[in-house]
């Protein structure tokens, strides 16, 4: 679900598969195999498919179907329901709690998609160099995104931001007066992203693999033409891992949309304080779970699952002007 | 060798399959007989709110029912209030109720009303209830719940600092003598301090200045709001001044309490609340070198208080069990034996049964709220009906969204607005 998880990664470098995904012909190692592949290997291949298969079908997309089905009834979560049509998609936009979770759940996005990955980017270029017990950091920099999904993480930062907390008399030396973020409603978002920002560990990974990927003869050639380290990074590096940038904004996004976790733990089902960290999603629990509106929550949901689709289509055609895929022509 | 070592995984894969089943088979056969002995024992489970202290003496309790009741396993779990609730409502979705469970008057109709709590006649032994006890526990005309203890709402507050600030109320005192009082006290008191909580986010407080007024919080029929937008506005415009002079605590502080509270923290002078509480707070008051008093809550009518008898709390069996027998057997356990009933004495109020009031050792904080109950007992009417299955819900948007009025996100016309909207979707969608 989340989108921290490293095993979506994208497969660097290994070209050789026979479904290489179309957009990375690479080093033209790759054979033309697809027509070499008898209908028996075919059949192989989708036997040791079948359980994974069979798992989609009945965990993914026969839930999804049936959600489907239930955002078009009045559907209670104990006596049931009948078809409604799209009533509750019109009521939904005259829910004043359903603007108050799509801004929360925008300006989340907005702050923390960027600010995690500038950090980790950062973070990746330091740990890109050659240094003894770089192992040793990686593993250390990695580390929080594995439990920053906990209940006891959240727990930690509910301590860490409160009045008198760690945050509040720090930021109380400097002359701060707002307390801590866990009482002000104008600034207890940032909990949260600080709290993305802090598992930066996945995009961090990929951003790493993608720097040791770079040719250093491209780093040669632009020293030998005596560029800055500002000029290498702007023409060198950037462009070279666009692919991979492109694909952590698109992850790092999907996944915010959907946080969860650790803003009802911090915020619970009332999003305090005030409504400031009612994501959309803790919305969603909230009238599945605590109102019984199974219908209704349905309908909440699949306009998410709408919405994400339709930013990952924009950013799926602006990146077709912004991300430089290696062996691609210049233009 | 590949194929080979597959070949033999999937051999005994199947071996231990079929003997699962077995498993299975025989297991399933022992649930039918009449389970639970020493050596096959049988397990309900058991889950209520409260705090750790509660918790204490709740597992003794339930070790001494184990002792006499051998082959019978409790599984206790417990949370406090609102997370209680939460657990319960999505476990309510999956029919995943524990065995026993700890029930509030607030919830029974959403409960009791969908057909998930088993009706108790002949489960449980209702023959000692005090007069009029067992009334709440109807639904449907169907007896699905049993009181542990009965309470009624009063204004607790610290005697030390009250009387330190010279400030006494008599039974009959208003609103507004109230307010002063809090201003009073709070002058007295060091930063960090109030002289009292600010109340009227809670539903039952409303409820209370409402039944003042000879109005009621929902409709006979329990399908609408009994009063209008402009009334909640006068509620939620009670305490403004009281906010603005910083006489009651700011709710940047206060929303941050929570599990804790105002009296627990040292930090607050007075507030309404349930007479029983009094056991929760003063042992914590008691350390911080203080004392807790109860008194009548302010009204708007001398002769009408609002107050009435609420059932504390109720213990309710779970519809899908599948040992009703043993699970009425604990309710009949907590609530009538004396050795357990000497061991949870009042701290979830004054028992409701006649031999849990022969048997409970009354300490001095029963005996205060005993006497509180006494001095108001002529002022106690008739309780409303089961509040409709959606008031849980209620409860909640209620101090959400007197929340916002506070933290200044909301006007109180726009909170009371939204408020109604909230409230008039969740009692549509509980119809």
């Amino acid at each position: 679900m989340s989108a921290s998880s490293p095993t979506t990664a994208p497969s660097l470098g290994r070209a050789g598969a026979a479904d290489a995904p179309p957009q990375r012909p690479s080093r033209g190692a790759a054979k033309r195999r697809s027509s070499a592949v008898r209908g028996g290997e075919r059949l192989v291949g989708y036997t040791f498919m079948v359980p994974w298969l069979i798992g989609t079908a009945v965990l993914t997309i026969g839930p999804m179907a049936w959600s489907l089905y239930l955002s078009f009834t009045d559907y209670h979560l104990i006596r049931g329901g009948s078809w409604v049509g799209a009533a509750n998609y019109t009521a939904i936009f005259s829910d004043p709690m359903f603007a108050r979770a799509v801004k929360v759940t925008v300006v989340y996005v907005l702050v923390a998609v960027p600010v995690k990955l500038v950090a980790s980017l950062l973070v990746a270029m330091l740990l890109s160099q050659q240094r003894r017990g770089m192992g040793f950091y990686r593993a250390a920099f990695y580390m929080p995104s594995l439990i920053a999904m906990s209940v006891g993480v959240a727990l930690i930062w509910k301590a860490l931001f409160s009045n008198d907390g760690a945050q509040d008399r720090l930021m109380s030396a400097f002359g701060w007066e707002g307390g801590g973020f866990l009482g002000n409603p104008s600034v207890s978002i940032l909990m949260l992203v600080l709290l993305a920002v802090w598992s930066f560990g996945a995009p961090m990974v990929i951003f790493l693999a993608g720097l040791m990927q770079v040719p250093q003869e491209l780093y040669e050639a632009a020293d030998v033409d005596g560029a800055s380290k500002w000029k290498k990074f702007v023409h060198i590096t950037l462009p070279m891992l666009s692919p991979v940038i492109f694909f952590n904004v698109l992850m790092e996004t999907v996944g915010a949309f959907q946080l969860f976790g650790p803003a009802y733990i911090i915020g619970g089902e009332a999003g305090t304080p005030a409504w400031s960290t009612l994501f959309y999603t803790v919305r969603i629990y909230t009238l599945a779970f605590t109102d019984f509106r199974m219908g209704y929550a349905s309908a909440y949901a699949w306009l998410l699952v709408v919405a994400v689709g339709i930013v990952t289509v924009i950013m799926f055609r602006a990146a077709r002007g912004l991300v430089f895929y290696a062996g691609e022509d210049q233009r | 060798m590949i194929r080979h070592s597959s070949g033999f995984r999937r051999r005994s894969l199947l071996a231990g399959a079929s003997g699962a089943a077995v498993m299975a088979a025989a297991a399933a056969c022992g649930g039918d007989g009449p389970a639970g002995t020493a050596d096959d024992p049988i397990e309900i489970s058991f889950e209520w709110w409260g705090d750790g202290a509660r918790a204490e003496i709740t597992q003794q309790a339930v070790d001494l029912f184990e002792e006499k009741n051998v082959g019978v396993k409790v599984r206790t779990n417990f949370a406090d209030f609102p997370t209680y609730w939460e657990s319960m409502t999505t476990r309510m979705a999956a029919k995943d109720l524990p065995d026993v469970l700890n029930m509030d008057y607030s919830r029974l109709l959403q409960f009791g009303g969908n057909g998930l709590l088993l009706p108790l006649e002949g489960v449980v032994d209702t023959s000692d209830f005090i007069e009029g006890f067992l009334d709440t526990g109807h639904v449907n005309g169907e007896l699905v719940a049993v009181p542990i203890a009965g309470n009624t709402l009063g204004l607790i507050h610290r005697d030390d600092w009250w009387g330190d600030a010279g400030v006494t109320l008599e039974a009959g005192y208003t609103w507004e003598d109230y307010h002063r009082s809090i201003a009073t006290v709070s002058a007295t008191l060091d930063e960090g301090k109030w002289g009292g909580g600010d109340y009227a986010g809670q539903y039952h407080f409303m409820e209370l200045w409402l039944r003042q007024q000879g109005g009621s919080f929902y409709t006979e029929d329990g399908k609408a709001l009994n009063f209008d937008q402009d009334t909640l506005v006068a509620w939620w415009s009670m305490t403004q001044d009281l906010q603005a002079a910083g006489d009651v605590p700011p709710i940047d502080v206060s929303s941050q309490w929570a599990p804790e509270n105002g009296f627990v923290l040292d930090a607050v002078g007075a507030d309404l609340g349930w007479d029983n509480f009094l056991a929760w707070y003063s042992p914590t008051v008691a350390e911080n070198g203080g004392t807790l008093a109860l008194a009548a809550p302010p009204t708007l009518d001398p002769t009408n208080l609002g107050l009435y008898l609420k059932p504390s709390m109720q213990l309710c069996v779970s519809a899908t069990t599948k040992y009703p027998e043993q699970s009425g057997k604990l309710i009949d356990f907590l609530l009538t034996d004396p050795e357990a009933i000497a061991i949870l004495g009042t701290n979830r109020g004054v028992p409701a049964t006649n031999v849990g009031r022969d048997n409970v050792e009354i300490d001095a904080i029963a005996q205060q709220v005993l006497d509180y109950e006494a001095s108001v007992e002529q002022y106690l009417t008739a309780p409303p009906p089961p509040p409709p299955a959606a008031t849980g819900g209620i409860e909640v948007k209620f101090g959400e969204i007197y929340e916002q009025v506070l933290f200044g996100e909301l006007a109180p016309d726009a909170a009371a607005a939204t408020f109604f909207t909230e409230a008039e979707t969740l009692l549509a969608a509980e119809q």
